[in-house]
């Protein structure tokens, strides 16, 4: 921990009473030192001129890792190399023997918008009403959301936060990439509006009855029919937003201000990408004629069953945000690997992936709290026919691409923020301890909430 | 009891209002759930009318001549005459005297059979009530809030109820007469113990002409309303159910005859109802009617019924077929149903069926022919179905599949009466037995017959001349037709889709905008007009609806008619007939034997092997001996499935089988402390708050894929679990993942019992959608007083026994106390025979049950998910529970927010025995990976985080002397990954239990081959993409739905709402 000179208040909620309990093993006691030592600073750091990372081995993803500093300015990476000039300003991190990696990218997330899954009163992702396009996830997000650092700490520092909808509901809103650490949202903030959600209205023909506690089956026919009305509907508003946009344009004094039709035309002239979340075959392949038919910039979220249309996928070169990799197949007869395998058949394929904590697919609890081992579930798909390169891509440049923010974000390269993470190994592998964070080119706390917990308790007499 | 309104008040009713307005849409909609609505809500009146037309008195004399008798008991006799006189066969034979005041009807050319019995079914039973209280909370929001009932409520229990009282309405035995049925086993609907069945003469009286037996058997159903309401609410629930009124009817008996021999100084036993008739039937008077359809149903029943030494039949019987051996051992006669499975119309195009579900289909109809091969006596049923002609569909499909039709006649007629102990008087054309007789053109379920006429108990029903104003068809009515039915009020589309063969003969359905389709029957064209009927059960009844039409081209026009109403009906043809698409889906014939060794290739070990090595193995012992616990280098030998010797680089004996571990790491078989997989019908028995009379054991599904799957990630040991909505939950099942075992196989023999605790937000139902009946408890506090209350009573009723035992060594001739499987198991606790798993959270609630445990009297045996477990570790280290958790699940419920990864390790450092469990069909798959995070979080080392899934899970669940570690003498059930076993860059290769190989990677992929190829073979050609269904009406490929169970699996783990 030499190098890190900067000294902040800990808040006394954080105070670690009583004797540290028994130290044996290395991991641990960093770990310890980091809780003790890093876990004094605050998130965001106060303001360096300047930060260097020296020493480690730095996997830049643009070229072969090595042994270099990296230099950073104003939050910003001013270089990389072996030897570079570093003025007396400049805060100095001493990482020899760690590794440096781009900070991973949760593509597709709840986090700021849930705290606790059950509570209602805690939960803001899924507004009333089925066309909510005005609607901005980043209006609701907490900054001291819990959830927050603890997801921080296992080397996630940023994340696209997404609304959801309620029943039936097709328009969520927009969703905002988040830097994972900030005072307030306006820190946060990579882009407050960055893609606009469509819950695809798929043909469901099962689905499960809380009411009764029963699944309760749907006629082919009948779910088909009700996922073609809704599809139309959905065409409407398109169509009613592309005449509200030729009408304001035309500076026509009869058209009233309308703020949900104001806010579609953002994807109906290109600039904001549409997320649609798909799942079944049949409905990736419709969202996708639709997309086309509308003019969208479509990026495909869920998507169970990309590798039977991963060829169109490919050509259409539409990017896909997979959710959990380990999920179980969806039919009895599925190789009981298939989930393991879909990153690996979709890269294989040429599409472009990314991954989302919750866009889909896992068999647990899910909210934004399994945020933290997004990793791991990219991990899962490496035994089975992801490259660990492409693993990392997934994770880092591929999601800042697919939502333009490919010149800000993904790798480690002069001009790019600086959101990186220092290990001590692979950070696709569980054992693996993420030792620093640094956002924004400031260094910020792994401490949370349950490192805390861990200590106080740890502690215990 | 909703207002039962008599037919002529109906009537009354209708008259006095008209047509067209008098039928209130609720009315008509409960009397025809499933039919087309609109129609009938037109035409609901003509049920007023009389159905059958008043007949002149028949005369009691029959002769029926130069005809072909098949007498049914196997003889023919090719030209001969039979006297009926006084409803009896008066005699049988060649050259018979004709008495002059025989009516004489020609049998020239036809044969006479004997009338057809249906082995069980609910003809002229009332129609099955509806029970609004299943429907959940309506928009309106919550209902009453009430306490659901329990079992003391004996619901669903009426057994009281006998068919021969029950009959309603003959009227509707009139379609089944004409097909030529002429008896019927008729059960009360509905209930765990419905009633006693009847053998019915399908006649035209009142019930008391028609019984021909009374209380021939004791109605039994499994079939519970499901959800949180009222008991029992799952499978598992009926099952118990079912068994405590079967201790309590034997009870009733003991206890009585015990005070009727000295009443003097006793209690007088409780007079019940419901449990006298069970009491008869337990005494022998009748058989009891089991269901059990599919192959582990049966084997469920064939246990009951030896548990509790009940004379049994079984019913539904179709997955038969896997179980003769079994069925021929126990002597259990089987009424099969004709309601063969078969892919649902308008499933999901995209949804597979699942293989062994298209195996079943396959496979089922084989079923008769089977069974009469290994002389198991067997019946048809037509349970499940509607009308005669569906029961003869399911008997054509039975002679396809090899059943010979003289033994297809056999079940229907003598085969019944042997069943039910009535061939003495029916079932064959012998004399001096009743006369039920059928005179046809050919086996009554044969297509193109033509019956002729019909005889019950004597009486002449049917009598009908050779139909010869049958014309070539003038034209092709194939195609969809949308079709307009002018009712009074207003117009209502109807869909007809419609197939006409070269003869003539139309099949189809009409589909409207409601209801379910209903079939064609009887169609024709004639010329140019078509004519059909469809059957509209209504109630109890069925009306026939014919429909006279002319085609005009690409018209029909004509009109509908049921009795006097009668309406028009025209439309055109939307879309000619799906061209000879089906004729394409012709299913390639597989023989049975293939598919039979396919499932066992696709469930079953990869391969058995008595004795063999592993060797060039990291062998990850976790004996303790081993310095390090592990050696590099290692063999492990193997022998008749047990450890035999652990060592580096062993010398092999010449010629022993070896598997080059080629330097992978083998560790013992992982063991998942809390799953819930398996479970058929549901795995809470959430509607009371102590449901320890429950146990998963009892509906364990051995066919469930997640098994599979979780060998293919090392699993090899699961401990099944009850749901966390009580707080006293019901029993567990430790299973051996012995894949392709019945269940019986894979139980963990030897594994002491538990059963599930729960603590915290689910047993007090926290998060119960509005409108759920409430329960007590509310809060922790109750949940601590339910358990406190629950074993205050079991100590109480231990100490009935032990006087009772005491009073009997003084021969004092006591009336034992009922036997309780509620409070069984919480004594077998008190006596520490069984362990408890706990599923608890918060910190304040796992110590309240630790205390409340030790002053009742027993340990805990596992808290499980433990969540805030680091904050009293000291506390459940010193109780000595073990403590089994998720790996890093938090925040998902209010519970869960103080959950922290470092969870496991904090506890182990603090001395706690604690295990990685998984919850989940998904988590359980990498256990492996959930242990290696307590390296990252906690810092745990490899072999301690390895513990957690392996030996830890193993001595909480007792079974540390057969598994968990890989020692000599220990059972076979070992894992080999390709790497280390807690880097996520490692696959399982191969799983072994018992020394048998499982699970393997390589041969997975051949697994994954054999089960396409079957697939594309069994399967019915998919429509391309895109073009699905919608044409047809008739997808040609098959979702799912019941993968081989009336049950359908719901997945969930406890961390969900209520799970």
């Amino acid at each position: 921990m030499k190098g890190c000179q900067t000294k902040l208040h800990r808040p006394v909620d954080q105070r670690i009473d009583g004797p540290p309990g028994r130290r044996s093993r290395t991991a641990m006691a960093t770990l310890s030192l980091a809780a003790l030592v890093v876990g004094l600073l605050l998130a965001p750091m106060a303001m360096a001129e300047g930060l260097v990372l020296e020493g480690a081995t730095v996997h830049s993803l643009v070229a072969e890792p090595s042994v270099a500093s990296v230099l950073i300015v104003d939050g910003i990476i001013q270089a990389v190399g072996s030897d570079l000039e570093i003025g007396s300003d400049v805060q100095r991190l001493e990482v020899s023997g760690l590794h440096v990696y781009p900070g991973f990218f949760d593509a597709f997330s709840q986090l700021g918008l849930v705290e606790i899954s059950a509570v209602k009163a805690t939960v803001d992702t899924s507004e009333m009403g089925r066309f909510n396009p005005h609607l901005k996830a980043i209006t609701a997000v907490h900054p001291a959301s819990e959830v927050i650092p603890v997801t921080r700490a296992n080397g996630i520092s940023q994340a696209l936060t997404a609304p959801s909808t309620a029943d039936d509901g097709i328009l969520a809103g927009q969703a905002a990439v988040l830097h994972l650490a900030g005072w307030t949202v306006e820190e946060m903030a990579v882009e407050p509006s960055v893609a606009m959600v469509i819950e695809w209205p798929a043909i469901q023909t099962r689905s499960f009855d809380f009411a009764t506690f029963t699944v309760r089956e749907t006629p082919f026919n009948e779910a088909k029919k009700t996922a073609e009305e809704a599809q139309a509907e959905l065409r409407e508003w398109m169509d009613a937003a592309r005449h509200y946009a030729k009408g304001r344009q035309a500076g026509s004094q009869r058209v009233e201000r309308d703020l949900r039709l104001e806010a579609m035309s953002q994807i109906l002239d290109g600039k904001l990408p549409v997320i649609i979340r798909a799942s079944a075959k049949r409905d990736i392949e419709a969202a996708i004629a639709f997309a086309e038919e509308q003019g969208l910039r479509m990026i495909l979220a869920g998507g169970q069953d990309a590798w039977k249309v991963k060829e169109l996928l490919a050509e259409k070169q539409i990017p896909v945000i997979l959710g959990l990799v380990q999920s179980l197949p969806k039919e009895e007869d599925d190789p009981y690997d298939q989930p393991y395998s879909l990153p690996g058949e979709l890269h294989r394929a040429g599409v472009k992936i990314a991954f989302g904590s919750s866009a889909g697919g896992g068999f647990g609890p899910g909210g934004p709290h399994i945020a933290r081992t997004l990793p791991f579930e990219v991990a899962a798909g490496i035994s089975y026919g992801l490259p660990a390169e492409a693993a990392l891509d997934a994770l880092t440049r591929n999601p800042a691409e697919m939502l333009g923010l490919g010149d800000r974000l993904g790798t480690i390269e002069p001009g790019k923020i600086a959101n990186l993470m220092v290990t001590d190994g692979d950070p696709l592998e569980v054992t693996t301890q993420v030792m620093h964070m640094v956002i924004k080119g400031q260094q910020v706390t792994t401490d949370n909430k349950h490192q805390r917990q861990y200590e106080r308790y740890r502690a215990r007499p | 009891m909703r207002e039962v309104i008599p037919r002529q008040e109906q009537c009354r009713r209708s008259a006095r209002t008209g047509p067209g307005t008098t039928i209130p849409e609720e009315l008509a909609r409960r009397s025809a759930p499933s039919s087309v609505t609109a129609l009938l809500a037109a035409m609901l009146f003509l049920i007023c009318l009389p159905l059958a037309a008043e007949r002149p008195p028949s005369p009691p004399y029959y002769a029926v001549s130069d005809v072909r008798v098949v007498i049914g008991n196997g003889d023919v006799l090719e030209l001969a005459t039979v006297l009926i006189a006084d409803g009896l066969i008066e005699a049988v034979g060649p050259d018979l005297e004709i008495p002059a005041d025989a009516r004489v009807i020609d049998g020239s050319g036809l044969t006479l059979y004997p009338g057809l019995i249906d082995g069980m079914g609910h003809l002229g039973m009332p129609a099955a009530t509806e029970d609004d209280d299943t429907s959940g909370p309506g928009p309106g929001g919550p209902p009453a809030a009430a306490q659901p009932q329990g079992p003391e409520a004996r619901p669903g229990t009426t057994p009281w109820l006998r068919a021969v009282d029950q009959v309603t309405d003959s009227g509707r035995f009139e379609s089944w007469r004409q097909a030529g049925f002429t008896a019927a086993a008729s059960v009360p609907r509905e209930g765990f113990f419905s009633g006693q069945a009847a053998i019915l003469a399908l006649g035209d009286g009142d019930g008391s002409d028609l019984v021909v037996a009374a209380d021939v058997a004791m109605g039994v159903g499994f079939e519970a309303k499901g959800g949180f309401r009222t008991f029992p609410g799952s499978l598992m629930g009926a099952i118990s159910y079912v068994k405590q009124v079967l201790l309590d009817a034997r009870h009733g008996i003991t206890a009585r005859a015990l005070y009727e021999a000295s009443p003097n100084g006793r209690q007088r036993p409780a007079y019940d109802r419901s449990l006298e008739p069970i009491a008869h039937a337990l005494e022998g008077q009748m058989p009891f009617l089991l269901p059990g359809n599919f192959g582990r149903e049966i084997d469920r029943v064939l246990e009951l019924a030896r548990q509790h030494d009940l004379r049994a039949m079984i019913y539904g019987g179709q997955g038969a077929y896997d179980r003769i051996e079994a069925l021929k051992a126990a002597g259990t006669p089987v009424l099969v149903s004709l309601d063969w499975p078969e892919a649902e119309k308008d499933r999901d195009p995209d949804a597979a069926t699942p293989l062994r579900t298209l195996v079943h289909y396959r496979l089922a109809p084989t079923t008769p022919s089977r069974l009469q091969a290994a002389g198991i006596p067997f019946a048809f049923a037509s349970q499940g179905l509607n009308s005669p002609s569906e029961v003869f569909e399911g008997v054509r499909k039975a002679i396809e599949a090899g059943l010979a039709p003289q033994d297809a006649l056999g079940a229907l007629t003598l085969g019944a009466a042997r069943i039910y102990g009535i061939d003495d008087r029916l079932g064959s054309i012998e004399t001096g037995k009743a006369a039920h007789l059928v005179l046809a053109t050919a086996e009554p379920w044969v297509e193109d017959v033509e019956i002729r006429a019909v005889w019950v108990d004597g009486a002449l029903f049917l009598e009908r001349q050779e139909d010869k104003d049958v014309e070539p068809p003038a034209g092709d009515v194939s195609g969809t037709w949308a079709m307009i039915l002018e009712t009074p009020r207003g117009n209502r589309d109807i869909e007809a889709v419609l197939t006409m063969g070269e003869d003539g003969k139309v099949s189809g359905e009409l589909k409207s905008e409601e209801g379910e389709p209903s079939t064609l029957d009887k169609g024709r064209l004639s010329g140019d007009r078509l004519t059909f009927e469809t059957t509209r059960s209504m109630g109890s009844r069925e009306v026939q609806v014919s429909y006279s039409l002319l085609l005009a081209g690409e018209r029909l026009e004509g009109t509908v008619s049921a009795g006097p109403m009668v309406m028009d009906f025209k439309g055109e043809r939307t879309a000619q007939a799906a061209a000879t698409e089906e004729d394409g889906a012709a299913e390639v014939e597989v023989s049975v034997e293939e598919l039979r060794q396919a499932l066992r290739q696709l469930q079953g070990p990869v391969e058995k092997m008595d004795r063999f090595a592993i060797f060039n193995a990291r062998v990850y012992t976790l004996d303790g001996d081993t310095p390090a616990g592990i050696i590099e280098n290692g063999t492990v030998i193997v022998a008749d499935g047990k450890i035999e010797a652990v060592g580096e680089s062993l010398s092999l004996p010449d010629g022993l089988p070896t598997i080059d571990a080629a330097g992978g790491s083998l560790i013992p078989g992982i063991i998942d402390a809390h799953s819930h997989i398996t479970i058929e019908g549901g795995g809470n028995e959430g509607t009371v708050a102590v449901s320890s009379m429950v146990t998963v054991a009892e509906v364990i599904d051995p066919d469930d894929i997640a098994i599979y799957r979780a060998l293919a990630g090392g699993v090899t040991t699961i401990n099944v679990l009850h749901g966390s909505s009580n707080p006293i939950g019901g029993g567990n099942a430790v299973l051996k993942l012995r894949w392709g075992q019945d269940a019986d196989g894979m139980f963990f023999v030897g594994a002491p019992p538990g059963i599930k605790f729960a603590l915290g937000e689910n047993p007090k139902r926290s998060r119960m959608p509005a409108g759920f009946p409430q329960r007590y408890p509310a809060t922790r506090m109750g949940v601590m007083d339910v358990i406190r209350q629950a074993f205050t009573e079991a100590a109480a009723y231990r100490q009935a026994w032990q006087d009772y035992d005491a009073a009997k060594k003084a021969k004092k001739n006591p009336i034992p106390p009922r036997r309780d499987r509620r409070l069984e198991p919480l004594v077998e606790i008190l006596d520490g025979e069984r362990l408890v798993h706990a599923h608890s959270y918060r910190a304040d609630e796992i110590l309240q049950l630790l205390r409340l445990a030790e002053e009742l009297g027993f340990r805990i045996a596992t808290l499980q998910h433990v969540l805030e477990g680091y904050r009293v570790a000291d506390e459940i280290a010193a109780h000595g529970a073990g403590a089994s958790t998720f790996s890093d699940w938090w925040g998902y419920k209010a519970e869960a927010y103080e959950a922290i990864p470092y969870n496991a390790a904090l506890m182990h450092e603090r001395g706690v025995l604690v295990s990685i469990n998984s919850d989940s069909a998904e988590e359980m798959r990498h256990l492996n990976l959930e242990a290696a995070k307590m390296m990252k979080w906690g810092g745990l080392d490899e072999l301690e985080a390895l513990a957690l899934v392996t030996l830890n899970p193993a001595k909480q669940l007792q079974i540390d002397g057969r598994v968990g570690s890989i020692e000599v003498g220990k059972d076979a059930d070992l894992v080999l990954y390709d790497g280390p076993p807690l880097s996520v860059r490692s696959v399982v290769q191969k799983t072994f239990v018992d020394g048998d190989l499982y699970f393997d990677r390589q041969a997975d992929r051949q697994r994954q081959s054999t089960l396409e190829a079957l697939r594309d073979k069994l399967e019915p050609k998919k429509p391309k993409d895109g073009e699905a269904a919608e044409q047809t009406g008739e997808p040609a490929a098959g979702s799912e739905p019941s993968s081989g169970g009336t049950w359908k699996h719901m997945d969930y783990s406890c961390q969900e709402d209520l799970r």
